[in-house]
C-alpha cells in the first residue's frame, strides 16, 4: 500500500489498480527510461557500458531468484546452476547446429524451466530448509553434468557462443548488447512486477507466509511451488543465455557454488520480496565488485605481502561482511530505505 | 570380490572422517536450530591455521594444538556472538544465509592469509601397508578411524557423563526450560559451536595429513556432511555416524565401479545424489523427528 498525503484520492477503479499512480510517479518513469536508454549510452564509456550489461544481466537473474525465494520462500541455494543450465543451452545450440539467438533464447528458457521443475519436484515432500539443502545439492549435481557432458559441452574446456545476430545485425560491441539486454531487463521487471499483482502473486505470499494455511485455503501448494521454480528459472535461463552471448565463450568455472550464494546475499542487500529490492541487490554487488577492483591496487601499494589471489579472498571477505552486515543491521535491505526515503518525501512537510 | 572388499575398507575409513564432521553440524542444529552451512570453510580454516602454527611458526605438535584450540575458541566466540545472537528469532533464511556468507567470509580469509598451492604437513604418523586377507590398507588410514573412535567416545562421554554435556543436552531440548533453571544459553551456544568447530578441526587435520591442505577439497568434504547429516538425522548423533559410514561406503562403491563408465569424479557428485534420494523418500532421515506443524 502506497503512502499518499491526504488529498489525493482515487476516484475510479482503474485508477485504483493502475501500477503507475501519481503524475509525478509517470515523471519519474520517463525520466528513468530517458536515462536507461539515453543519458546513459550517450556519455558512458565502453567499459562502464560492460558494467551495465552486466548488472542488466544480474538483475534478470536476481527478478528470478526474488520471485522464488522472496515472494513463494522457497530458499535456493542453486541459482547459478540454473543460469549455467541456460548458457550451456545457448551455447550448444549456437555452437553445434548454428540456432540463430532468437531461437536460441527461449530454448535456453525452456531447458532451464524443465530443469526448474525437475529441481521443485522434491517441494512435494519436503521445505523450508530441506529445500534449500535439496537445492544445494542439486547445484553440485547440475554442475558435475555439465563438465562431464563429453563433446557435447566440452568439459573444462568450455564452448564458445555466437555473438547474437538480430535483423541482419551482429549485436558485438558493448552499446549494441546494452540496447538488447536493458529491454529485456526492462520486459522482465514489468512481468515480474505484473506477476505480484496476479493471484499467482497473492498465492505466492500466502505460500511464503504460511504454507499450511494457504493449503487450507484452497491453494494448490504443490503446483504454486513448482510454478515459482518453473518461473524463477525461466529468468535464470534468460539471464544465461544473455550472459552466454554476451561474453561469447562461457566456462564452467563461471558457474561456481560461490555465486549462488552472493545471488541469495543480493536478494537480502536488495530486500527480499520487492522488485525494486531484487534491482538494488543486483546493482550494490555488481557496482561493489567494481569498487574492489578499482581499490584493489591500493591495497597491493600498501600492504605488499598481500598478492592478487590475496585479494580475490578479500573481495570475498568484503561480500560476506556485508552480507552478514545487512542480515544483522538492516534485514529489510536498500529497499525498505528507499521506500523510507521516497514516502517522507511524498508527505513532505508532515512526518507521517 | 577382492576389489569390492577394497572399496569397501576404504569407504568405511574415510566415512568415519565424514561421520566425525557431521557430528559438528548436528551439535550445533541441536543446541540452536542453526544449520551450518559453513562447516566446509571451517574445515578448512583450522586445518590451515594449524599448519600455520606448525609450520610457519616452528612449534610442536602440542603446542600447536593448543594454540589452535585456542584460535577456535575464539573463533566459536566471535561467531555466536557477532552473527547468531543478533539473529535469533528471524526466518530460517537468515540463519542459512548469515551461515553461507560466514563461510564465504572464512574462506576469503583463508585465501587471503596462505594464498598458493597446497601445503603439506610434516609427516605426525608412520607410513606403511599390512595386509588383512587380500586387502591392503594403509596404516595412515587405520590410525585416522582410531582417532575418529576416540574423538566419537570422548565426545559421547562428555554428554553422557560430564555435568556441562548434560546441561548442553537440556539446553537441546527446551531453550525455555533451560533458561528458568539458570543456565546461560548463549554461554552454552558458544560452547556447542566450540565442540562443532574441534570436530570440524580433527576431522580436517586428519584429511589434510593425508591429502595436503588446500582448500577446495576440504570445502567439498564439509558440504558432503552435510548430506551425512540429511541421511542421519538432524538430530541424531548415532543417526551422524551410522550414515556417515554408510556414506563413505556408497562413495567408495560408487567411485569404484561407475568411474570407469562415465569417466571419473562420481565421488565429488555421489554423497549429493543419495541425499536428493534421502530427501525424496525419508525426508527426515534415518533417525530424525519427523516435524509436526500447527498454524
Amino acid at each position: 500500500m502506497m503512502k499518499r498525503p491526504c488529498g489525493t484520492f482515487d476516484e475510479s477503479y482503474a485508477q485504483d489498480l493502475a501500477c503507475v499512480r501519481t503524475p509525478f510517479r509517470w515523471t519519474m518513469l520517463v525520466v528513468l527510461f530517458a536515462l536507461l536508454f539515453g543519458g546513459i549510452p550517450l556519455v558512458a564509456s565502453d567499459y562502464f557500458l560492460g558494467v551495465m550489461n552486466l548488472i542488466g544481466i544480474t538483475v534478470i537473474a536476481m527478478l528470478g531468484l526474488n520471485i522464488l525465494t522472496g515472494y513463494c520462500g522457497q530458499i535456493s541455494i542453486g541459482h547459478a546452476a540454473f543460469i549455467a543450465v541456460g548458457a550451456y543451452t545457448s551455447a550448444i545450440l549456437s555452437e553445434h547446429l548454428g540456432w540463430p539467438f532468437w531461437a536460441t533464447l527461449p530454448s535456453a528458457m525452456f531447458v532451464s524451466g524443465l530443469m526448474g521443475l525437475i529441481v521443485g519436484l522434491p517441494s512435494l515432500r519436503i521445505k523450508g530448509f530441506y529445500i534449500a539443502i535439496s537445492t544445494l545439492a542439486f547445484h553440485y549435481i547440475i554442475i558435475w553434468v555439465i563438465l562431464h557432458g563429453g563433446d557435447l559441452t566440452k568439459g573444462v574446456w568450455g564452448l564458445s557462443c555466437d555473438f547474437p545476430k538480430l535483423f541482419g545485425m551482429e549485436l558485438d560491441t558493448e552499446m549494441e548488447m546494452y540496447f538488447l539486454i536493458m529491454p529485456i531487463a526492462v520486459l522482465g521487471t514489468a512481468g515480474a512486477f505484473n506477476l505480484t499483482r496476479t493471484k499467482f502473486g497473492r498465492a505466492f505470499i500466502a505460500v511464503r507466509d504460511n504454507d499450511i494455511a494457504a493449503e487450507f485455503m484452497g491453494y494448490n501448494i504443490f503446483k504454486l511451488k513448482a510454478l515459482a521454480f518453473i518461473i524463477s528459472s525461466l529468468y535464470a535461463g534468460a539471464a544465461g543465455s544473455l550472459l552466454a552471448h554476451y561474453l561469447g565463450m562461457i566456462t564452467i568455472e563461471q558457474f561456481p557454488l560461490i555465486d549462488s550464494i552472493w545471488y541469495l546475499g543480493m536478494l537480502i542487500v536488495g530486500g527480499m520480496g520487492s522488485i525494486t529490492g531484487a534491482i538494488f541487490g543486483a546493482f550494490a554487488f555488481r557496482l561493489l565488485a567494481q569498487l574492489v577492483i578499482y581499490i584493489t591496487p591500493l591495497i597491493g601499494q600498501v600492504i605488499p605481502a598481500v598478492s592478487v589471489s590475496g585479494v580475490a579472498g578479500f573481495t570475498q571477505m568484503l561480500f560476506g561482511t556485508v552480507i552478514i552486515l545487512f542480515l544483522v543491521l538492516e534485514p529489510r535491505g536498500l529497499n525498505h530505505r528507499w521506500q523510507i526515503i521516497l514516502s517522507s518525501f511524498r508527505i513532505w512537510p508532515f512526518p507521517y | 570380490m577382492e576389489f569390492f572388499s577394497q572399496l569397501l575398507v576404504s569407504g568405511i575409513l574415510t566415512g568415519s572422517v565424514y561421520a566425525l564432521m557431521a557430528l559438528g553440524i548436528v551439535v550445533i542444529y541441536k543446541a540452536s536450530s542453526v544449520f551450518n552451512f559453513a562447516h566446509g570453510s571451517i574445515v578448512a580454516f583450522s586445518a590451515y591455521l594449524l599448519w600455520s602454527f606448525v609450520v610457519q611458526l616452528h612449534m610442536n605438535l602440542l603446542l600447536a594444538v593448543v594454540c589452535t584450540l585456542i584460535g577456535l575458541a575464539i573463533l566459536a566466540w566471535l561467531i555466536q556472538r557477532l552473527i547468531l545472537y543478533p539473529l535469533t528469532g528471524q526466518p530460517i533464511l537468515a540463519a542459512i544465509v548469515a551461515t553461507l556468507a560466514l563461510g564465504e567470509v572464512l574462506a576469503g580469509f583463508v585465501t587471503l592469509l596462505w594464498p598458493g598451492p597446497a601445503r603439506t604437513y610434516p609427516k605426525f604418523f608412520p607410513s606403511g601397508t599390512f595386509h588383512l586377507g587380500a586387502t591392503v590398507i594403509s596404516l595412515e588410514s587405520v590410525i585416522n578411524f582410531l582417532i575418529c573412535a576416540l574423538a566419537f567416545i570422548a565426545f559421547m562421554l562428555f554428554f553422557q557423563k560430564s555435568k556441562l554435556g548434560l546441561v548442553m543436552r537440556g539446553t537441546a531440548e527446551d531453550h525455555q526450560l533451560a533458561r528458568s533453571e539458570g543456565v546461560k544459553i548463549n554461554r552454552i551456544f558458544v560452547l556447542a559451536w566450540f565442540v562443532a568447530i574441534i570436530m570440524a578441526a580433527i576431522g580436517g587435520f586428519l584429511m589434510a595429513q593425508m591429502h595436503g591442505v588446500n582448500q577446495e577439497p576440504l570445502i567439498a568434504l564439509g558440504m558432503k556432511s552435510l548430506a551425512v547429516v540429511i541421511l542421519g538425522g538432524m538430530e541424531s548423533v548415532l543417526g551422524a555416524v551410522l550414515a556417515g559410514i554408510t556414506i563413505g561406503m556408497l562413495e567408495a562403491l560408487g567411485a569404484g565401479y561407475l568411474d570407469p563408465i562415465v569417466g571419473g569424479g562420481v565421488e565429488e557428485v555421489f554423497p549429493f545424489v543419495i541425499l536428493l534420494v534421502v530427501l525424496l523418500i525419508k525426508p527426515y532421515g534415518l533417525f530424525g523427528y519427523q516435524r509436526i506443524e500447527r498454524v
